[in-house]
């Protein structure tokens, strides 16, 4: 043992630090501390002014660094992230007394001001060692902040503007819903505010843009989609004043106005269709909630309603389905099944995630890094954290029926129709047994004996488990094991035998009645039982004699795992029956030669199981036979045994029905047939749907929550409460145990600061493509500041005046002149406001990578416009997909028209996103997105120049130009210029590209093979060749950069 | 200001962008001579100080190499073969596979012997790595945080465990821009089987995709969509690019958004990357000398277990490595070369040879040939990993039959030749058995620091603001460059 000493030696001091990744601690040299102060210490007179000129200035009501706060005594008590910062009666072991006296891990406290004097430090030991006595303050630990975001939102006047005619005009106050603004003179309060700022600067607002520019990019900013062409006519001839207003109308009630706007919250939702992590399995039900999202969004469930719903349906009293559906937003966290994980650490991965992202997206704060610390900036500790994190912590994930109405009445049916062939089957059956078979059962009665049935079942009169098992046997022979469920256990049943000669055993293994288990005690109801063995004692023997064993067979086995293992006696190896473990089996083991039993002999058996961790067995039976030749794993239920035992003249009525059956069943051979076609019609009943909605389920007080010294979930620190941050509103719970639904509800009550204001923005950027605050996640004060404060206020107040319905809220900012201006760049806007933050224009804004997609799809007529259902898979080249893990990734590419759906339904596999959608800045839906970036890339133009499924829009838009009934090349580019972009050509536009419609065709012309390729058609012929001319001249239209972006 | 604002300001204010965010609305709009948004984000720029590399190789194998088979000799381990570990270690420690009881120590039959003039002892698995044993520097002291792959993979890729960071190449993308007129500037191969990173091994995390690496492929287009359309002649896609030109200015013209000026930009370099990258790809002008120094169109030897690849995986893998030394001559600033499989929880006596012999001789070719060429002094070449194997033998499920390793994070070894990197020596080491590091531990944002130095960063200051943070490479946790590696 020496090298193992050596070794150990060796090997500790290095392993032990790493392993645990905490630097090395040394041990204190306390003989620096200065002594504890004699003579009596008073806190407020001697300590509480220390504290005041030292400490306050990080450790009081404006900063707690570290988390701690030294003001208030509650808060002092608790401490900070790493716990107690002094412990009364202790001061020698107090970390203030450490910090103070230079001795800590942070180094001298306060790290910048003149440090205490040795007779300071002794005054506050001394204060410690005295028991800390600290007269109560009581202070909450309130926190005061004068960011401007934590501030109360107060509906601002709206500014009095001067119009062009001199006149004051006051924006309307919009205090009744109904007031739609004027459109003709500036009097809606958004543009007030926006136009009173424009002013001071003195700058000018744009024009209202042209109505073919409106109508693209309502319909682009409202459905995602561009407007057809009629569409397009029919608004810019639409004389009447309301015209704009109704078609705002038109395009919020269209379905796909949910799609559009269930993408921007899916970017916040983080929602995928797989798992994420190195295996990145499939959530094939994904779509459940994301359908939810888009159904909320349709019928325009109010914001605040939306927002408890996802968070804490399940929680909402008598919740509905779906409610409990809509809790799929905080689902959609990675799931890391890489083999060797700590599945705590990951659920707790989810939990820390489901806390940053509720504060990013109702509260625009970013608290991730208060999963390891304080926020270095805002006003939020590490144990603030964690008491967030509480309201998730016993949150479980579980998944609920979800069928599709579809699915669901299509189940229904093929249910009703397999009833009434099922009720058929059965009459057929019962027909028979009134009729043919009552004079063969007569026959075969006079004649059956017990040697039909070869079984006695052994009634066991010891049973013992190794390891903490409990065996215990009924009446009918059947052993069921309960208590503990060791990880391996060795079973032995004792038995007396009735027989006078042996051949062999029966093994029953039964399965449990419940459903979910089965006849072994593994978590899936599997059993895998590696050793089989009997031993047979005979009276005035001491030792037992093995009986040798072979011919195992059994009535079904798993792969690798054949009944013979069990006579082998390999730990690794058994008999086991999964993917069949809920149901009952049977094995049966024959004596290597029969065995004439001694009188008063007994049988011992010993069932071992030393397979991984519990798969022993649940229930099961022993019998024996004395039946000679081959013998069958078959069962024969031991009533029928029991009848055939008794003389026919003495069988009860119960016995003779058993026979009845049993012989009618398993004997008659018309009888088994008719029986066969029940039972197999029986195995072909309908599945209901597997669609299932993952959601989550409360279950209370299950778990603590811990504050996770440092972020490491092994190293638990100080236990804490469900609350809220302190510098925001009080928490209102409805009971004495907060939970997640009195967090969601409070961030709705009336005195929050952040949520509407951060709801607001979000939508105000999905409008003009930049927030009032620019950092739509962080409001923090990193972040940036608002713009237009006081119409960010007047927003935040007018969104829960407008019953949260956020159709009314766009409607009110898409009708302001601020939006419909046009987006033109002007020489002194460049010079003065390059980046466009006073909005004297509207911006241009790339798409986003779905709606490019939708765009190409919409304008060459290929869109499939079907709403809702399971994810699509596009193409995709075999080799994009073969990256992920192992080549486990399977893109079963759609098919059909299917594969034209729109962007948002596809399918989103974390590990091998679909190449399209990131090329355009999609989030990589790893955590949430509040804001897309806008890239401007060659392999941008490469995808939507080359990618088939871009090519073949560009294909489609060229038929629809040859389709038009003219001779006229330039009638022809009209139509497909107004198709891909709302508007006519200018002449110069026009002659550009008649120019390059002489050049394309020649060049057809000359290439009749290659001219068929494009035009996809079938062979060259001499009218391909303009058809594919009208292909590339399509193609170049569907790159303009006009046609991708939002004017 | 946005960060898509930040990533577009001139060298200057990017260089001094710590802080921007915090400036008055009114001072923004004060300011003048700050980048238009058309500004090329990817335009070439200067570091903080003169850099010692240029370009960088990184060799990614994910599933983690055996150091104690490949790069860290340990007789003692193999003189202890089968024997317990201490209990006292056993309870401290965290395994994914490994069942605590009757684990045991297991040697490697490797032979290692002394390569070059330093004397570097690497595995008979590297023979070919012993040429070039002067020009790396071997750390044998690396260790991690984090226990599993894809974790550990976003660690050593990302300096974070976490999703959403951007990769080191797409950092280096950032703060350098690009050389090259018409090859992206971050490129990333892939060779053998599916990756268990996926896409994350590349992306660009929080910074705009314009600085996520670009995949090149092993069939069809070398870069997806890089080809035209059936039928579309070079001559049909010139029209048509032209057009699409003309008509974007004629809309400039009109509406004046800068942005359309960088869009015609990209479309123009679109068209270069059509036109340059067949003759990237074609290896047909290298001469034969150079395709045997890399192994290209050797065949893979016999894989009994088929995981680490087929009988093409070393021929795309030399090939792949060639690629790297041409991107590299044509001003591509990143290149990573990808290969997963390395994850040798049993048969490592079989499979690590297989994954070794792809790596060997294509390794040593690419620094052979970038010094030979005057590359290297630019170029820094990186052999890297996510964690090693332990040296116990793996007894998954109790079984006795054990054939591999299980997960190491505590010490590993990986190297790096070029771009400044002091080669020829060995950093840090590790106990008898190769368990715990005794000298000079090397943490994974320690050798991002020391990476991000020989590029002319303070890896402080190379800074994204990000959720209301500025966020870095190498994190909030403290990181030290090592000097020892640097020439």
């Amino acid at each position: 043992m020496a090298t193992h000493a050596k070794l150990l030696a060796l090997l500790t001091a290095t392993a032990l630090s790493l392993a645990a990744a905490e630097p090395k601690k040394a041990p204190l040299d306390l003989s620096k501390l200065p002594p504890a102060a004699s003579g009596p210490v008073d806190f407020a007179r001697d300590i509480q002014p220390l504290f005041a000129a030292k400490c306050y200035s990080c450790h009081g009501a404006e900063k707690q660094k570290g988390g701690l706060r030294l003001d208030i005594k509650a808060a002092a008590l608790e401490g900070g992230d790493n716990g107690k910062v002094f412990l009364p009666g202790k001061s020698a072991e107090s970390r203030l007394v450490h910090a103070l006296a230079g001795l800590g891990e942070s180094g001298i406290m306060p790290p910048k001001e003149k440090p205490l004097t040795p007779a300071e430090i002794g005054k506050v030991r001394a204060w410690i060692d005295a028991g800390a006595n600290w007269p109560d303050d009581g202070k909450l630990a309130e926190k005061k902040s004068d960011h401007w975001a934590y501030q109360p939102v107060k509906r601002p006047a709206v500014p009095q503007l001067r119009g062009s005619d001199g006149a004051v005009r006051k924006g309307s106050n919009g205090n009744q819903r109904s007031n739609t603004p004027t459109l003709q003179h500036s009097a809606h309060p958004i543009d007030a505010f926006i136009r009173a700022r424009l002013a001071k600067e003195k700058l000018t607002p744009s024009p209202e843009a042209d109505r073919p520019t409106l109508i693209r990019r309502l319909s682009l900013d409202l459905l995602g989609l561009p407007p057809r062409p009629e569409e397009v006519r029919a608004f810019v001839n639409d004389k009447s004043p309301d015209a704009y207003e109704k078609l705002v109308d038109r395009l919020l009630a269209s379905p796909h106005f949910g799609e559009r706007w269930a993408r921007h919250w899916l970017d916040l939702a983080r929602y995928a269709d797989s798992d994420g992590y190195e295996k990145d399995r499939p959530r094939p039900f994904a779509y459940t909630y994301r359908d939810w999202v888009i159904a909320a969004i349709n019928s325009d469930l109010p914001f605040d309603q939306f927002s408890i719903q996802q968070l804490a349906g399940d929680l909402l009293p008598n919740a509905t389905h779906a409610q409990k559906v809509a809790t799929g937003f905080h689902r959609q966290t990675l799931t890391n099944t890489e083999g060797g994980t700590d599945q705590e650490e990951f659920r707790c991965k989810a939990v820390v995630d489901r806390v940053t992202t509720t504060a990013t997206v109702w509260l625009g704060s970013t608290m991730g890094c208060c999963e390891c610390h304080s926020h270095k900036y805002d006003p939020f500790t590490q144990r603030e954290f964690y008491s967030l994190f509480a309201f998730f912590n016993n949150a479980n994930e579980k998944a609920i029926p979800a069928p599709t109405a579809d699915e669901q009445a299509a189940y229904e049916k093929a249910k009703r129709i397999h009833e009434t062939e099922a009720k058929q089957l059965e009459s057929a059956l019962d027909s028979y047994t009134v009729t043919g078979l009552p004079p063969k059962l007569a026959a075969w009665l006079k004649t059956a004996s017990l040697d039909a049935v070869p079984w006695r079942a052994l009634t066991p009169d010891k049973l013992a488990a190794k390891n903490g098992t409990t065996l215990k046997a009924d009446k009918e022979a059947v052993i069921t094991a309960g208590g503990a469920v060791p990880a391996k256990d060795t079973y032995t049943v004792e038995a007396k035998i009735a027989l006078k000669r042996l051949t062999g055993f029966r093994l029953e293994a039964i399965d449990d009645p419940d459903p979910k288990k089965g006849a072994g005690r593994s978590k899936d109801g599997n059993f895998v039982l590696t050793r089989f063995a009997v031993k047979l004692f005979v009276p005035g023997q001491f030792e037992g004699k093995e009986l040798e064993l072979h011919n195992a067979k059994a009535d079904f086995t798993q792969k690798n795992f054949s009944v013979e293992n069990a006579l082998k006696g390999e730990d690794t190896s058994g008999w086991a029956v999964a993917p069949q473990q809920q149901k009952s089996h049977v094995a049966v083991f024959e004596l290597k030669s029969p065995l004439d039993v001694p009188e008063g002999a007994r049988l011992v058996f010993t069932l071992d199981h030393q397979y991984k961790e519990t798969y022993l067995l649940g229930q099961f039976r022993l019998a024996a036979t004395d039946a000679g030749g081959p013998l069958k794993p078959d069962f024969t239920p031991d009533a029928v045994a029991a009848a055939l035992a008794a003389k026919p003249d003495q069988r009860t009525a119960k016995q003779t029905e058993a026979l009845a059956k049993f012989f009618r069943e398993q004997v008659d051979e018309q009888g088994k047939k008719l029986k066969a076609a029940l039972d197999d019609h029986a195995k072909k009943a309908p599945a209901a749907p597997a669609t299932t909605a993952a959601v989550l389920a409360e279950e209370p007080g299950v778990r603590k929550t811990f504050i996770h010294v440092r972020g490491n979930f092994l190293d638990k620190g100080t236990e804490v409460r469900a609350t809220v941050p302190a510098v925001l509103h009080p928490l209102k719970p409805r009971a004495a145990q907060p939970d997640r639904l009195d967090l969601a509800q409070w961030l709705f009550a009336p005195e929050n600061p952040l949520t509407a204001r951060v709801s607001v923005n979000h939508v105000w950027k999905n409008l003009f493509g930049r927030g009032l605050v620019a950092t739509v996640e962080d409001f923090g004060k990193q972040g940036e500041k608002p713009t237009h404060p006081e119409l960010l206020d007047w927003l935040a107040s007018e969104f829960p005046r407008l019953g949260w319905s956020r159709k009314a809220l766009i409607k009110s900012i898409v009708t302001s002149a601020t939006y419909k201006q046009a987006s033109v760049n002007r020489p002194e806007l460049q010079e003065r406001d390059p980046n466009n933050l006073l909005l004297a224009r509207q911006n241009r804004l790339r798409l986003e990578a779905e709606t490019v997609r939708d765009a190409y799809l919409a304008a060459s007529g290929l869109l499939n416009p079907k709403v809702g259902g399971p994810s699509i898979r596009p193409p995709l080249p075999a080799d994009i997909a073969a990256l992920g893990y192992a080549n486990s990734v399977k893109w079963t590419e759609s098919k059909g028209d299917e594969k034209n759906r729109r962007g948002l339904y596809i399918f989103f596999q974390r590990t091998v996103p679909y190449p399209m959608l990131m090329t355009f800045d999609a989030p990589d839906s790893n955590s949430t997105c509040a804001r897309r970036e806008r890239s401007n890339t060659p392999l941008q133009a490469l995808t939507l120049l080359n990618d088939p499924v871009f090519f073949e829009c560009a294909q489609q838009l060229g038929a629809r130009m040859a389709e038009v009934p003219t001779a006229d090349a330039a009638a022809r580019i009209r139509h497909g210029f107004e198709r891909a972009l709302a508007r006519p050509p200018s002449a110069e536009e026009l002659a550009r590209l008649l120019k390059l419609y002489e050049a394309q065709l020649k060049l057809a012309q000359a290439n009749a093979d290659g001219a068929a390729k494009i035009a996809g058609a079938a062979k060259a012929a001499s009218e391909v060749a303009e058809k594919a001319t009208l292909v590339a001249l399509g193609r170049v239209m569907l790159n303009l950069d006009e046609f991708f972006t939002r004017d | 200001m946005s960060p898509s604002d930040i990533a577009n300001l001139t060298r200057r204010d990017f260089l001094a962008s710590t802080g921007m965010g915090t400036l008055a609305l009114a001072s923004l709009l004060a300011e003048k001579g700050y980048a238009l948004p058309s500004a090329d984000p990817l335009a070439p720029r200067a570091s903080h100080f003169t850099p010692r590399a240029k370009n960088c190789i990184l060799i990614y194998f994910e599933g983690a190499p055996s150091h104690i088979d490949l790069y860290d000799p340990k007789p003692k381990l193999n003189e202890m073969n089968g024997q317990k570990l201490p209990d006292e270690m056993l309870e401290k420690v965290r395994f994914a596979f490994i069942k605590k009881e009757g684990v045991r120590l297991m040697g490697s039959p490797r032979k290692f012997t002394k390569h070059g003039q330093c004397g570097t002892e690497l595995s008979d698995l590297l023979p070919h790595l012993g040429s070039i044993a002067d020009d790396i520097c071997l750390v044998r002291s690396m260790n991690t945080t984090q226990f599993n792959h894809h974790p550990g993979q976003l660690m050593m890729n990302c300096g974070s465990p976490l999703f959403g960071r951007p990769t080191l190449g797409s950092w280096l993308t950032y703060g350098l821009g690009n050389e090259s007129r018409d090859l992206p500037a971050y490129v990333v191969l892939h060779a053998g089987r599916g990756s268990s990173a996926g896409a994350s091994a590349w992306t660009s995390g929080f910074l705009p995709s314009t600085y996520a690496g670009v995949l090149f492929r092993n069939q069809g287009d070398p870069v997806l969509n890089l080809g035209n359309p059936p039928g579309f002649t070079d001559e049909m896609q010139h029209l048509g690019l032209d057009a699409i030109g003309d008509l974007n200015r004629l809309r400039h013209k009109h509406v004046a958004d800068p942005e359309i000026a960088s869009r015609i930009g990209a479309y123009e370099l679109a068209g270069r990357m059509q036109a340059a990258t067949p003759e990237l790809m074609d290896l047909s002008k290298e001469s034969q000398a150079t395709l045997d120094l890399y192994g290209v169109g050797r065949k893979s030897r016999e894989n009994p277990g088929g995981r680490g690849g087929g009988p093409e995986t070393y021929s795309t893998f030399s090939r792949n490595c060639l690629l790297a030394r041409r991107m590299v001559e044509r001003g591509v600033r990143f290149v990573t070369l990808l290969h997963a499989s390395w994850d040798h929880h049993s048969n490592i006596n079989q499979e690590l040879p297989f994954c070794a012999g792809m790596a060997d001789q294509p390794i040593a070719a690419l620094v052979r040939d970038l010094k030979q060429r005057g590359m290297l002094d630019d170029t820094m070449v990186i052999w890297a990993s996510e964690f090693g194997r332990t040296p116990l033998g793996e007894n998954r499920g109790g079984s006795a039959n054990v054939t591999g390793r299980d997960h190491h994070p505590f010490a590993f070894s990986m190297w790096l030749a070029g771009g400044g990197i002091k080669g020829g020596q060995v950093i840090g080491e590790t106990d008898e058995i190769g368990w715990g590091i005794v000298r000079d531990p090397v943490r994974v944002p320690d050798l991002h620091a020391t990476i991000l130095q020989q590029f002319g960063f303070e890896h402080e200051k190379l800074t994204y603001r990000f959720q209301g943070l500025d966020f870095r490479l190498t994190g909030f946790e403290g990181a030290k460059v090592v000097p020892k590696m640097l020439a």
